[in-house]
């Protein structure tokens, strides 16, 4: 069994004083799909955050994180991603002003080694036809569908041991979503670990392999997508998510 | 009164003009730092070129990388110093600190150089060009060509190398530059350097024209100011031709109406211009291009 | 509630304090000739206290402001023989027309472009003051007689600074006593709003463009009240009334305590005005260590000095206003 590509440990996230995330442990094996589902307010984009590095209003973050062995807790954005992690945002996806071709390019150039598939352009365009097609069209000409694809393409263009999606189906045509979610099938199957954090548990459950369930920035339910179906607290979030 | 002539020397000033806003621009285009400062780093720039050909005896060659070495030291120290700021968007913070840091330099500036006006001196501003009634000199010449030189230079680094396409991605979109994996950090000690030098080169090329005082800068700063509401944030296309329309409405205006007057009337047309267009400086309208 | 009732004991304590303090320091010419000073530029900075701290934004056009009063003094005192009323009423006319002017002409302008044309409108300023005629040109305004606020039969006029001290004190405790009431007021609780959330407070109801006007019109006769004063302390007035060292001086006394301080820009403006006349290093080097201290405090402290001293604040501060309920109905004028 190699080790996990992502492990958390006592992730804990204040801000002013209130405990928005308190994570005693979180885990994704390499080639695992895990999802993080919860409703609004349940800790999911605090956790991405704490996961970026991001610290956007001054909150107070303790505990580990360690990609692949090595713990990237001090570790400025830049660098987390570098080392692997690759966030693909919610909805903040694509460099309006550039092109497509432009947006898929790296900023430095992706160590290859194990567990790091680095994805060229082209494989980007066989994934995703439709970003060829309009490879020389704007970022803000294009729609919400290809917005996310573009910001996969460009996350797997970075050679990513883990792949980060922070609520891929927002904004998206239910179709639309089963095929994005369904690429993240095919990757899997690359052997890309992924961890998804979505809103849309119906969805997620479809493709994953794990489930993990957030309430109040706390760890309430976790284990496999197959049985967690039938829980009656998922059917809860899956309500909640859909007021 | 020859209008030819003054055409062309509203050409020179305003190449002069466009000389002068570019690091301005760039770093307003890609930080959102607006630098107050800028009026005194120019007249520092153009003290260190004085101070070396006249005191020191360096050749003006040389001289004018000096001061460019001199405007990017400080760009770096102010990024330095205002990285909090800028990373939290702290607009208030940082244009009073640029406005400390000009207060800094304009003290400094006068313990080291003093307060008595100064002459720039190059052999190319002595050498005249003369066609029939029409004349400028060298040094207008040279800068005409060292800002249009500058000016493809920089379209082609922003447009046709990774740097320059790093350098728009922080422009663009500094959280999203991030996750591409850029050292945003590093683009903005960078584009402050930037602005460093190239004032500065700007203040070597274009001081030799006016006597220069340590109590110099703010008419550069509205100047400026006016270049970048006309021709649009962080464009580098559109501050060239700025510039020469500004260019040539001062000489014009000095020749016609009042030379001591031109700021107060250039003043008047930006307050047109913002009144009758101020979307042109939103938000949206920040990058590079 | 401690902090209201200990007020209304410990203020006017500080006041007299502050009153009885330049002849408790010695009495002499020099320390009399610095309280003036300092009760000026303090009253000069509590103008732009407000704008910076309330409403969020860089004015650089308060030094215009304080150079209109002490233009607008000289004229009226020189020219048209006015007495210290007159000139004081005269000031603060002007000084609402021309903040009328700026204030619609940058209404919907944004911060950094606000600032800009602020700064623009200085350095305009500058070329008018040393070029204009009508205002002494590079000359200036020379002969401004003594003040004089007599009325009813009683003599009120001050021929020094030691007979200034009185009125510049009553100036002070005038001003701090407006900020006070301002930052108690509905329109004081709309310029915080506008500036923490414009959109929210647009949903309260406010119209940020209107409170920034109004907050606007509010500041720049104060700036411009000490502007009046100076003109009386100095007997002359010129373009350098003009210089950027006023608006440096105003802009560290409004961040060195800390922001929102009732008597932080007093307190900031006697350090820095103690340390120039008694302390001084040279003009210039004052001048590196006055933008030296206003970059370090913003760079590196924030909070200001009081940041550093957290329990000391609660002594200082004015009264901590719980977070500001939003306006009922339109903006009410201040009490």
């Amino acid at each position: 069994m190699s080790a996990p590509v992502l492990q958390v440990q006592g992730l804990q996230v204040a801000y002013a004083g209130n405990r928005a995330l308190d994570l005693a442990a979180l885990q994704v094996d390499r080639g695992e799909v895990v999802g993080v589902v919860g409703a609004n307010g349940a800790g999911k984009s605090t956790l991405v955050n704490a996961l970026a590095g991001w610290s956007r209003g001054d909150p107070r973050v303790s505990g580990e994180v360690t990609l692949d062995g090595t713990r990237i807790d001090s570790w400025a954005p830049h660098e987390r991603i570098r080392a692997g992690l690759a966030l693909v945002p919610e909805g903040r996806l694509v460099f309006g002003r550039m092109s497509v071709e432009e947006n898929l390019s790296t900023a430095f150039v992706p160590p290859a080694g194990p567990g790091r598939r680095v994805y060229s352009r082209e494989e980007i365009y066989d994934l995703f036809p439709h970003l060829k097609e309009r490879r020389q069209h704007l970022g803000s000409q294009l729609s919400g569908g290809e917005r996310q694809m573009l910001g996969i393409g460009r996350a797997l263009m970075m050679g990513p041991q883990l792949l980060l999606l922070d609520e891929p189906s927002i904004g998206l045509a239910p179709m639309l979503v089963s095929q994005v979610l369904g690429t993240m099938r095919t990757l899997a199957g690359q052997g890309l670990s992924i961890l998804l954090v979505e809103q849309n548990v119906r969805a997620a459950i479809e493709v994953v392999d794990r489930l993990v369930l957030l309430e109040r920035g706390r760890v309430v339910l976790e284990g496999p997508a197959a049985q967690m179906g039938n829980d009656p607290r998922i059917a809860q979030a899956y309500l909640g998510a859909h007021v | 009164m020859n209008l030819t002539q003054q055409v062309i020397n509203g050409l020179v000033l305003g190449h002069a003009y466009a000389l002068v806003a570019i690091g301005w621009t760039l770093l307003l285009g890609v930080a959102r730092l607006v630098n107050f400062g800028h009026g005194q780093m120019y007249m520092v720039g153009a003290f260190v070129t004085w101070w070396a050909v006249a005191k020191a005896g360096v050749p003006y060659a040389l001289a004018v990388p000096m001061a460019m070495a001199v405007g990017a030291v400080f760009g770096l120290v102010m990024q330095r110093v205002m990285l909090k700021a800028t990373f939290e968007q702290n607009l208030v913070s940082i244009m009073i600190m640029t406005l400390g840091f000009g207060y800094v330099m304009h003290g400094g500036a006068a313990l080291v150089f003093g307060s008595t006006g100064q002459i720039l001196e190059t052999s190319l501003s002595l050498y005249e060009v003369n066609m029939g009634d029409l004349w400028f000199t060298g040094q207008d010449a040279a800068i005409v060509v060292a800002t249009i030189g500058l000016f493809v230079g920089l379209k082609w680094v922003l447009d046709g190398t990774r740097i320059g396409r790093l350098v728009r991605m922080v422009a663009e979109d500094p959280k999203l530059a991030q996750l591409a994996g850029v050292n945003v950090r590093r683009v903005y000690y960078g584009v402050f350097a930037f602005e460093g030098a190239a004032v500065a080169f700007a203040a070597g090329m274009v001081a030799p024209r006016t006597p220069i005082l340590t109590s110099m800068g703010f008419e550069e700063v509205i100047m400026t100011f006016v270049v970048v509401v006309f021709g649009g944030i962080g464009s580098v296309k559109g501050s060239y031709f700025a510039g020469l329309a500004l260019g040539l409405f001062t000489a014009l205006f000095g020749a016609l109406v009042s030379p001591a007057y031109t700021t107060a009337a250039v003043f008047l047309v930006l307050i047109a211009l913002l009144v009758l267009r101020p979307g042109g400086l939103s938000a949206g309208a920040a990058g590079a291009h | 509630m401690i902090n209201t009732k200990l007020r209304y004991i410990l203020l006017p304590l500080v006041g007299v304090a502050i009153l009885a303090a330049p002849s408790v320091l010695g009495g002499t010419g020099t320390v009399y000739s610095a309280a003036v000073l300092i009760a000026i530029f303090a009253v000069m900075a509590y103008g732009l206290d407000v704008i910076v701290s309330d409403l969020g934004e860089v004015s650089l056009a308060h030094t215009v402001f304080f150079a209109a009063g002490c233009y607008t003094t000289a004229l009226l005192s020189t020219r048209a023989g006015l007495d210290g009323w007159g000139t004081l009423a005269g000031t603060i006319v002007v000084a609402l027309g021309l903040a009328l002017l700026i204030g619609l002409v940058t209404l919907r302008l944004r911060e950094f472009v606000f600032s800009l044309v602020t700064y623009a409108v200085g350095v305009v300023a500058v070329t008018l003051a040393s070029n204009w005629q009508f205002l002494g040109g590079s000359d200036g305004l020379r002969g401004i007689p003594p003040l004089d606020l007599s009325f009813a039969g009683i003599t009120l006029t001050a021929g020094n600074d030691q007979e200034l001290w009185p009125y510049a004190f009553a100036l002070l405790a005038i001003t701090v006593y407006l900020i006070d009431r301002f930052r108690h007021s509905r329109l004081g609780a709309a310029a915080i709003m506008t500036h923490l959330n414009p959109r929210l407070a647009t949903m309260g109801g406010t119209d940020p463009a209107r409170v920034r006007l109004q907050v606007f019109l509010f500041s720049a006769p104060i700036s411009a009240a000490a502007g009046w004063l100076y003109a009386y302390q100095r007997a002359y007035v010129s373009a350098d009334v003009l210089e950027t060292y006023f608006l440096i001086l105003m802009l560290t006394a409004v961040v060195l305590m800390g922001r929102r301080q009732l008597l932080g820009p007093l307190a900031a403006t006697a350090l820095i005005l103690t340390q120039e006349k008694f302390f001084s290093l040279g003009g210039y080097v004052d001048k590196i260590i006055l933008g030296s201290v206003l970059v370090l405090i913003l760079g590196f402290f924030p909070q200001g000095l009081m940041g550093l001293a957290k329990p000391l604040q609660g002594l200082f501060r004015g009264l901590r206003r719980p977070a500001p309920k939003p306006p009922t109905t339109s903006i009410g004028d201040i009490k």
